[in-house]
């Protein structure tokens, strides 16, 4: 009699419990010690990390400072991406551009793009006005432009996972076409590999 | 192992990793520029995060859109340097933030 109760009981028991036990959705600092390491793509404190990189390297090495009409005015290029997931590049670029913008240092062109697109296109249909009614030039060619690339270099070994992504960044003089600051950030990440998928 | 109240460190990593100096400069466009050395003085690697704050003149926290978490490790035996460039001129002070992973 009590096991025909109790078994019931406890079959409709297990699921409530095994809900009660999963992880509950929280907060946590984005960034931070909690984020979540995947070995195979990159994550978001990766992009914190590799613009932090980039944007101290560039700012220590003086040559935003050194232009005839300080800020530096710079046009973002081509960043390309040569990892094995989709990514939008504008993670690494923008966090680097906000810092840029915030240092003084440096100020980014919305309305030039890779291929004459603008990243806002209402400005730079407000600035032609502009330069139609003033009949002159208003816009300022930008000092440098920022390119770079994103590459993925995997490596395996037994059940043991690797991935380096190195974020690569240029800065070239738009007088001269040369680059004036380079750099490389690499991260590498390793853990068990997965017993399911590549 | 020095002693300033701008390193900030978790107890269990004070035991292991020490702090030996930590020196500052000006950079050619005038930021503040923060170079730290570190020693392991266990035989065995040491996993740390790190994160730099920044303050002004007024001691007022500048906010670091990009200000990252770095995790880093120091071999046993090891020193080490980390360094880091302050986000604009305005900063003038800061603190760096240690936590054992």
């Amino acid at each position: 009699m009590k096991k025909t109760v109790l078994l019931p009981l406890l079959a409709a028991a297990i699921p409530l419990l095994a809900g009660g036990c999963a992880s509950r959705a929280h907060y946590i600092q984005t960034g931070g010690r909690e984020s979540i390491v995947s070995v195979n793509s990159i994550n978001i404190q990766d992009f914190i990390q590799a613009a932090d990189s980039a944007t101290s390297d560039l700012l220590a090495s003086g040559r935003l400072d050194k232009v005839a009409n300080p800020p530096a005015v710079i046009a973002i290029s081509r960043i390309v991406n040569n990892t094995g997931q989709q990514i939008d590049t504008d993670l690494l670029v923008k966090k680097i551009r906000v810092a840029l913008l915030n240092s003084g240092k440096a100020q980014t062109t919305t309305t030039m793009g890779v291929g004459g697109t603008a990243e806002d296109p209402m400005a730079k249909g407000l600035q032609q006005e502009a330069e139609f009614k003033a009949d002159q030039q208003t816009t300022r060619t930008p000092d440098f432009t920022l390119s770079g690339k994103i590459i993925q270099t995997v490596a395996h070994d037994g059940n043991t996972s690797q991935s380096t992504f190195s974020f690569q960044l240029s800065l070239t003089d738009t007088r001269n076409g040369l680059a004036v600051w380079e750099g490389e950030k690499e991260i590498t990440k390793q853990g068990g590999r997965s017993s399911i998928g590549f | 192992m020095i002693s300033d109240q701008r390193v900030v460190t978790d107890v269990s990593l004070s035991k292991k990793v020490s702090f030996v100096g930590i020196n500052q400069s000006m950079t050619p466009g005038g930021l503040l520029k923060v170079q730290i050395e570190l020693l392991n003085q266990k035989h065995s690697l040491q996993r740390f995060s790190y994160r730099f704050e920044w303050f002004d003149a007024n001691g007022m926290q500048i906010n670091n859109v990009a200000a990252p978490t770095i995790p880093d490790q120091i071999e046993g035996g090891e020193s080490k340097f980390i360094s880091a460039v302050a986000p604009s001129p305005e900063c003038k002070d800061f603190r760096v933030k240690f936590i054992e992973d």
